[in-house]
This record gives structure tokens, C-alpha cells and sequence, in this order.
């Protein structure tokens, strides 16, 4: 019940005790006007209720914004005046890359200024293979219609003409060409597979699986004996130089028209290939592949890694260039031009910010490998924030919503009906399959994982 | 402050099993513990009385002398004549404004008295919120007709004629949505940054005269003449809860700018405290008092709650106002109003309480209301730019109207979709078992006709035979299989009968409950 209020005189002797909250503002105001502001903060949850749907919604903001400044497309390096075959990044120079022609030119730009430094007419006929010496300014070219192969040395003034260093005349028509990560071995691929030495005029090893030429073999950067290669007819061969015959060869469906090596992962490659796919092996289990990475509309021709290790981009022939994830079947993301036609080439920069593509168009174009990244340098606060978007997102990426806009991209009509056209031959085919397991029988018909119907048969 | 997961970690039979049992008390742990860190880390401690037992409630004089110079902003009384004032602070606590029956609207800093504006509307405004984040502040007043927003400058911004015969005025700061409660029975949600009306709906609950705002969730709560607590939210038309909470009809209802605490005054005088999580009575106190043996008599209906969970109340016919402490009967302090009390507040993060009679407004110190450890810059002292960037943060956070869900209702952005995950499964589970289906089973081959049709047809209805008797097999190594499952599994594969219908039927009625019936709850424990 109420107690009426009375004045009391008589407790002066025994004064209660009162605390009334009372601020100063010392404590709240910054001291001088070069201090930054203080913030008063309390982590106790009742002052933070609904915290779980304001950090959705901050999610969700993140995802929009990460698709409001996805911007990938950085310029173009200018006509070349002819289709480009070859893309090739240099070993230490971030902002240097050669471009090899199909009218025997050889281009050297400068990425950043996307501008053209030099260019020889190195060949009479297509360029078919490029690749820098790991240490010296020294550069190889190889072409199958002249059959030589020429190493070049770039002065000091770029823009001086710059004679070839070498020239060797080969016996056979060469395909591609890779130089070893620090020994002075490059391996040429024609009709076989040729380990040479720079010292030496006759090759020093030759491998050969089958009558068919091989397209491309690339070095492990890891282990030094071995190699890989990828033939016309359709197989991934395994190499060890140390000994004569390949150790191993991968018979697939389709041929695989480019190779990669995984620069972190010693054992793993990456192949690009004429059925859409790209491919990553394990190379200490050839019997399928790891992961099988379907996105494409049309044969993938190239092929790299990011120097992470952690991320692939591919070109293919449907004029895209996709990035993927290392492990994830599906593209993180894609890019296309207009007037961007079938891209023959794709290569990382050594700080895995940004892709290089040669296509069909006679253009190479420079693209960011993160589409909404900011160029330049991030305070510590933009930088903050940056790990706090990417945090949130991959907390609510199962939410529909949050997925929906972080999967989604545009694509032109053509690409988009290619991909439709896709997914309702697969449809079709996967329910052809589970009608005819349905009347013929599991054991007649049983069930075969992705990963394991691209693989004809693995030979040692 | 207790959570759900708390509540249910003492309840350890509510938990399903013994790793939910585990993953609360690591949860209740984590939070101790943080709340032990925030406590150290703290910067203020909350105010209070000390008193001896016995010893009368302590007069605003007696206050006064005890406490430092700098609190004396807090107490001040206006003798103003436009009749029965409505108050409201500010979320930052900072501003204060009034509004009078007699058409008289004003705004100040009642810290260093400095007036915003002042003026006459010659129309009777019932009610009043602060809209908007600190940086610009406007009014929202409800008029007899409509609802006006004023600025800072007392300059009408904006004429909501959606929000007519508004009664109680609601400001959602995370969601930027101002809601409205009408004689009319209708409710009002609009959003003030975009100027959307999110929803405008008749209650068909008559006019909804007793409400407030549930602050942690965005619900509106209103009180009904038949004892019902209604809660209602923007997406449904219908109130999504409607609890019995008092025997006679709900005459005050109001919540704590915090928590799970819903206090209600029914007619038979009673003050209860409920759970608004679990719909049930809520035990305030460690002692397990129980708030509803707190008798209000002649208490006219306006209840505040404080940040600390102070509830300020009017006595004897809105001569006096009396301030409980929380979980408590024994009053705080008491003061007396000089004319019929109308309207309370507490401001936030201070000790003050603001209190809108029939001649004017006052406001008096109590101490141990206010929170003394703000977050961010919603607070007293935060300057003008800290104001401004959290206005734009706050509009970047603003939540969906989707958010605003009672908690007894469960759900929310974090919540499990069983449902969804029962649907995956069963289509798992169908697609491994995947039997046959009937069309497959009672497949019948074509049978052909012309030359050497006699042996095709002969040779194919064999095949089909032994396929049909292949499947038969089949179907019952996986029904067998199915069935060590469990039920759940046959009805996933595909729809087949059960034994489960039968079970349900067997087991009989459901049992009734043990005592009484729910009524039972309004009968006060301790009497």
C-alpha cells in the first residue's frame, strides 16, 4: 500500500547515503581538436537488441555494395593489329608482359600504362610459344612454321631495338614452350616431348606417349624432375625427367588444350578442356580428377593459377573469362566485353590482383582478379571495413537472400541462352540416367560420381 | 538481465537434449563473463539510495543537499496553463519536449534550459514522440485530427493525414518507423526516412487506447478492455499474440526501454509483471517476489519504466507520483505534482524523471534510473558530428519491417528452418531409398504385331517378369530397411501408408491439465 510522503527532520544524525549518476563531460569530449572523438562503448547485450538482424542487414548491404562496385574491367592494351596466341608475364617485373601474334610479332608492354613499350617481328609465322629465363633479362619465342626457336635479350632502354641473342633451327614443328624455375632447362613440345639445355645444341631428354604432338608441357615449379603435358589425343601425360619413359598418362574424353601447375601445391595441376570443363589433378591420384569445374559454354583453352595457388582463372572460346575458386566446381566470378571474341589466353599477375587476357579480337585486356576491390592504397579503417564486409557475408551466405545477389551475374542474352541451353542438356541427360536405373537396375546402370566420367583410363 | 537461453538452462527439463544442455551453459558462461569484462572496463556505476530500514523515501530537497551542484538541472518545475502536458525525451536524452491539450508545443535542452522553440497549434495534441536520430531532430505531435512533424525550429515539416485521431505516438529508431495508435482502432507504421507507409490497418479490437512499444523487438502492445494483452506487428492485420492478462480490463500497460519486461495495471488494481519471451509472469526479483502483489489503488494509468528498471506510477488520484524500485513494493521516493498528473518519462542515461500534470511539467531527481554506460553515441554528451555519423549509420542499418516479431513468436533471421531442413532430408532420403515407383512396377510392355511378333512378345513379357519380381525384392529389402529408420523415413520415400496414423488414434486423448484452468495464473501467489 501508498506511504504518504512526510518531511523528515529527525534523520539528520544518520544522513542516508545517496549516489546520483552524474557525467563529466571530461570523459566524453575529445581533450584537443587533433584527438580523434571518443566513442563510448558497452558490450552488454540489452543494449543491443536485434543485433543478429542488424548484422543480416549489414550482410546484405555488403553483398549490394560488392555488386554496385564490382567494376573488373581496367582498359585495354590496344590493338595489336592481329589475333594474339600467347600471353606471358614476367618472372619478376610486375608490371612487364609479352604478347606473341599469329603474324610472328612479339609485343612487350608495360601493364599499369597499358601501353606498348616494343615490339619485334620475331617470326615469319605464329607465335607458338613464349617464356622468360627465371634470373636474366632474356626471353624465348618458338614457331612451328619456321621451326626455330630464338632467345632474346631486352636492353636496358626498352625502347631500343633489341637483336635475338640466339637462334636455333629444331627438326620438328614446335608447340608450345616452357623454361624450368631456376636450372637452365626449357622443354619444347612438338611431336614429343624435348628437354633442353641452353648449353647444349641436341635436346637432352625425349619423351613420347602414343604418335600424337603434344601441345604444351610445363614444369612442376616445386618438384624439378617433373613435368606435365597435355597431347592431341586427348591424354595428360606425367614426366620425370630422370627417367626415359613418362610415368604415367591420363586418357580423357576430350582433349585438354592447356596445363597448369599449381605454385603452391606441389602435386597439384590444373588442364583446361575442349568438353567445357577445367580440370584439377592430383598427381598422386590420376584415376579422376579432383574437382571438376563446369561453368563454360564452350571449350576452355586456357588455363592458370593465381600465385596463391588458391584461385583459377580460365579462357575459354565462348568469349568469357571465368574465375573459380581452387576446390569449387562452380565460377566465382565472370567476365565479358561486347567486343571481346574468343579468348585464347588468361594469365594472373605475380601479386594475384589482376588477370591479363589475350582474345581473338587482336586485344589484350586487363582486368581485376577482385571485381569490387578498391585500386590504391586503404586507410586502416576502409581496410577494416573491407574484412568486415567479407566476414559478414560468408557468415549469412546461406541466407537467400544474401546468396542470391552474391551468386548472381549479368550476362549477355547469347551467354545466357548458351547457359540455359547447358543446364537443359544436363537435366536431360541426369534424367535419362535415373530413368534408365530406375527399369534396368542399379547394378546395370549404378551410379558414377562427376568426378568420375571424364577419365577413359589411366596407363603406367 | 535474463535471456531465453538462460531461462531455459535452469529449466534443464525444456532443454531436448544434453548437447543443447552443454551449448547453453557455454553461452551463459561466455556472457558472464563478458558482462564481467564490460563491468570492469565500465566508466560509470549506476546511482542509488541507501537508506536505513524504515526510514521515510527521501523528499527532492533532501536529494538536492546530498548530491553535487551539477545535478540541480534535474529537478525543475514549469507552471504552464494550455492544459494536461504529454513529455518526451529524446534517445539521446538530451532534448525534452512537451506538448498540451491546450494546443501548446515546445522543445528544450533541459539541461541548460535552452528553449528550441515554443508554439501554440490552437488544437489539441494528445501525444508526442522524437523522430529521427539526434543529429536533426524532429517532433511528431498528434493532434486531434492528424499528426504533425516539427524540426528543430518548431517550422511543420509534414502533415500525416494517415495517422488520424492518433492517441500514442511510437518511435522504432532501428527500423526508422513511426507508429501510431488510434481511438479510431487502428494501427500506423510509417517510415520516416523514405516516407513509406509500411502499414495502415484497422485492429477491429476497438479503440486501442492503452498501448506501448516493446523497444527490444518493435511490437506494439496494446491492452483491451476484455483483459487481453494484444501484440501486434506492421506484416499481420490481426494481433500475432493476444495473452489474458488481467481479470477485469488492462487500464496501463508499459515496458522497459530494455528487456523482456511487460508491466501491466488491470482493473482490479493489480500490477504484473510479465515475460513478454514466454508469455508467463515474470519473477523481477532475486528474492522471487512476486510483482503482483503490488497494489496500485487509485492509480490513474500512466506507467514509465526506466533504463534500470525503475517503474514511475501516479498515486492518489495523480496528486503525487511514486517511484518502485524494480522487483520491489516498497517505494523508491515519492513527489508530489501540482496538478493532476498526465504523463511520465524517464530520461534516458540520466537520473531524471519528467513528469506533464494539468498546470505545467516538473521533473525530479531519482537516483539509480538511468543506465550509466551508454554505447556509441547515443548519449547525452556525444557531440553534434558523432550524431551525425550515427544518423548515417543508422540509416544504413535500417531494419526490414519483416524484423519486428514478438519473441514468444521465435524466428528471426538466426532461427533454424526446420522445416526446410525436414523437407531436404525427406528428399534425401527418398532419392537414396528411391524405390520404385508404381508406374515402373505396374509397367506393361506393348505388344507388337506382324511376323516373329508372337516370340518378341513372348520373350519381352519373360524379361518383364523377372524384372518385376527383381523389384519386388527390392521393395522389400528397402521396406525393411525403411523401417528400422523409423516412420519418418516411409513417409519421406514416398507417401506410403504407416502404422503411424494407427498409433496416434491408440494412444488416446490428449491429458488435461492437472489443476484448474488458466485463469488460474491471475491469482496472486502471495496474498
Amino acid at each position: 500500500c501508498l506511504f504518504p510522503v512526510l518531511i523528515d527532520q529527525l534523520n539528520t544524525h544518520w544522513p542516508m547515503k545517496v549516489k546520483l549518476l552524474l557525467r563529466n563531460p571530461q570523459d566524453y569530449l575529445r581533450e584537443t581538436a587533433d584527438d580523434i572523438h571518443k566513442l563510448a562503448r558497452n558490450p552488454a547485450p540489452e543494449l543491443h537488441p536485434m543485433s543478429a538482424e542488424t548484422e543480416y542487414v549489414r550482410a546484405l548491404n555488403a553483398a549490394k555494395l560488392e555488386r554496385m562496385f564490382a567494376k573488373p574491367f581496367l582498359g585495354c592494351f590496344g590493338d595489336q593489329g592481329d589475333q594474339l596466341s600467347r600471353v606471358c608475364m614476367h618472372p619478376r617485373a610486375l608490371s612487364l608482359c609479352l604478347s606473341g601474334c599469329v603474324d610472328g610479332r612479339v609485343a612487350f608492354w608495360n601493364i599499369p600504362r597499358r601501353s606498348r613499350v616494343l615490339q619485334l617481328d620475331a617470326h615469319s609465322g605464329c607465335v607458338q610459344g613464349l617464356c622468360w629465363h627465371p634470373e636474366q633479362d632474356l626471353f624465348y619465342s618458338c614457331c612451328d612454321t619456321d621451326r626455330t626457336l630464338k632467345a632474346w635479350r631486352v636492353g636496358d632502354d626498352l625502347t631500343e631495338f633489341s637483336r635475338p641473342v640466339s637462334q636455333r633451327h629444331l627438326d620438328f614443328a614446335p608447340l608450345n614452350l616452357d623454361h624450368h624455375v631456376s636450372k637452365d632447362l626449357f622443354a619444347l613440345s612438338g611431336d614429343a616431348v624435348y628437354l633442353y639445355d641452353s648449353r647444349r645444341s641436341d635436346p637432352v631428354g625425349q619423351w613420347k606417349w602414343g604418335s600424337d604432338s603434344v601441345l604444351q608441357a610445363r614444369f612442376n615449379p616445386t618438384e624439378w624432375h617433373l613435368l606435365a603435358a597435355v597431347t592431341k589425343d586427348n591424354a595428360l601425360l606425367l614426366i620425370d625427367t630422370r627417367q626415359r619413359e613418362p610415368l604415367r598418362r591420363i586418357r580423357c574424353e576430350f582433349r585438354q588444350n592447356a596445363l597448369c601447375w599449381n605454385p603452391q601445391e606441389p602435386f597439384v595441376l590444373a588442364t583446361a578442356s575442349d568438353d567445357y570443363n577445367l580440370y584439377s589433378w592430383d598427381a598422386r591420384r590420376l584415376a579422376s580428377p579432383a574437382c571438376v569445374y563446369r561453368g563454360h559454354t564452350n571449350a576452355a583453352m586456357d588455363v592458370d593459377f593465381a600465385p596463391t595457388g588458391r584461385e583459377l582463372v580460365s579462357a575459354s572460346y565462348d568469349c568469357t573469362v571465368r574465375l573459380w575458386e581452387s576446390g569449387r566446381s562452380q565460377s566465382r566470378d565472370v567476365y565479358h566485353t561486347k567486343r571481346m571474341y574468343r579468348v585464347f589466353a588468361a594469365r594472373y599477375s605475380l601479386d594475384a590482383r589482376f588477370i591479363v587476357t589475350a582474345s581473338a579480337d587482336f586485344n589484350l585486356r586487363l582486368w581485376k582478379a577482385r571485381a569490387s576491390e578498391k585500386l590504391g592504397a586503404l586507410t586502416p579503417r576502409e581496410r577494416a571495413a573491407v574484412n568486415t564486409a567479407e566476414a559478414l557475408k560468408q557468415k549469412y551466405a546461406h541466407h537467400p537472400q544474401v546468396r542470391r545477389i552474391v551468386q548472381h551475374r549479368h550476362l549477355p542474352k547469347r551467354l545466357y541462352q548458351a547457359q540455359l541451353e547447358m543446364k537443359a542438356i544436363r537435366g536431360k541427360q541426369r534424367r535419362k540416367e535415373v530413368n534408365r536405373r530406375e527399369h534396368r537396375g542399379e547394378d546395370k546402370e549404378p551410379f558414377v560420381p562427376e568426378r568420375d566420367r571424364h577419365v577413359r583410363g589411366v596407363d603406367e | 538481465f535474463q535471456t531465453t537461453m538462460d531461462v531455459a538452462a535452469e529449466d534443464s527439463d525444456q532443454m531436448p537434449s544434453g548437447f543443447h544442455a552443454k551449448a547453453a551453459a557455454k553461452a551463459a558462461r561466455l556472457r558472464r563473463e563478458a558482462a564481467k569484462l564490460a563491468s570492469a572496463s565500465a566508466l560509470e556505476s549506476p546511482g542509488g539510495i541507501e537508506s536505513r530500514p524504515g526510514e521515510w523515501a527521501p523528499t527532492q530537497s533532501k536529494l538536492l543537499r546530498r548530491v553535487a551542484v551539477a545535478a540541480r538541472p534535474g529537478h525543475f518545475e514549469l507552471s504552464l496553463q494550455y492544459g494536461p502536458y504529454s513529455v518526451a525525451y529524446d534517445t539521446t536524452g538530451r532534448l525534452l519536449a512537451l506538448c498540451g491539450r491546450g494546443g501548446h508545443v515546445a522543445a528544450f535542452e533541459w539541461r541548460q534550459k535552452r528553449l528550441m522553440f515554443e508554439s501554440q497549434v490552437n488544437e489539441p495534441c494528445h501525444a508526442l514522440t522524437w523522430v529521427g536520430a539526434g543529429s536533426t531532430p524532429q517532433l511528431a505531435v498528434a493532434h486531434s485530427n492528424w499528426t504533425y512533424i516539427y524540426d528543430a525550429q518548431g517550422l511543420e515539416l509534414h502533415c500525416l493525414k494517415r495517422l488520424h485521431k492518433a492517441n500514442k505516438l511510437f518511435w522504432l529508431p532501428r527500423h526508422w518507423l513511426l507508429a501510431a495508435c488510434t481511438d479510431t482502432g487502428h494501427l500506423h507504421w510509417q517510415d520516416v526516412s523514405t516516407g513509406q507507409t509500411v502499414a495502415s490497418y484497422c485492429g477491429h479490437h476497438g479503440p486501442l487506447r492503452v498501448s506501448a512499444l516493446h523497444p527490444d523487438s518493435g511490437c506494439v502492445l496494446t491492452g483491451q478492455p476484455n483483459g487481453q494483452l494484444c501484440i501486434w506487428t506492421p506484416l499481420e492485420k490481426r494481433p500475432v499474440v493476444k495473452m489474458l492478462c488481467c481479470p477485469a480490463g488492462v487500464r496501463a500497460v508499459a515496458t522497459a526501454p530494455a528487456g523482456h519486461a511487460v508491466y501491466t495495471l488491470g482493473g482490479d488494481s493489480r500490477l504484473r509483471v510479465w515475460d513478454i519471451r514466454c508469455l508467463r509472469p515474470l519473477s523481477v526479483s532475486d528474492s522471487g517476489a512476486d510483482a503482483a502483489s503490488i497494489r496500485l489503488f487509485d492509480a490513474a494509468p500512466q506507467l514509465a519504466v526506466s533504463q534500470r528498471g525503475l517503474l514511475a506510477c501516479p498515486v492518489r488520484q495523480g496528486a503525487a507520483l511514486m517511484v518502485l524500485p524494480a522487483g520491489g513494493a516498497k517505494p523508491l521516493l515519492s513527489h508530489p505534482s501540482p496538478g493532476r498528473l498526465s504523463d511520465l518519462a524517464f530520461c534516458p542515461w540520466e537520473d531524471v524523471l519528467a513528469f506533464g500534470h494539468a498546470r505545467g511539467l516538473g521533473s525530479v531527481l531519482v537516483p539509480g534510473s538511468g543506465e550509466p554506460n551508454p554505447d556509441g553515441a547515443v548519449h547525452p554528451l556525444s557531440g553534434k558530428r558523432q550524431r551525425r555519423e550515427a544518423e548515417v549509420r543508422g540509416l544504413l542499418d535500417k531494419l526490414p519491417p519483416e524484423t519486428i516479431a514478438p519473441p514468444a513468436v521465435g524466428g528471426g533471421v538466426n532461427a533454424v528452418d526446420a522445416e526446410g531442413i525436414e523437407e531436404a532430408l525427406a528428399r534425401k532420403r527418398a532419392a537414396v531409398m528411391a524405390l520404385p515407383s508404381d508406374e515402373v512396377r505396374q509397367f506393361q510392355p506393348r505388344r507388337r504385331s506382324g511376323k516373329a511378333s508372337g516370340e518378341l512378345n513372348r520373350k519381352v513379357g519373360e524379361r518383364w517378369q523377372r524384372r518385376r519380381m527383381e523389384l519386388r525384392q527390392l521393395l522389400k529389402s528397402k521396406k525393411r530397411v525403411l523401417a528400422e529408420m523409423g516412420d519418418e523415413g516411409a513417409d519421406a520415400a514416398g507417401g506410403r501408408k504407416t502404422k503411424k496414423a494407427k498409433k496416434v488414434s491408440q494412444s488416446g486423448e490428449l491429458t488435461k491439465p492437472a489443476t484448474g484452468t488458466f485463469l488460474d495464473r491471475l491469482i496472486p501467489k502471495a496474498d
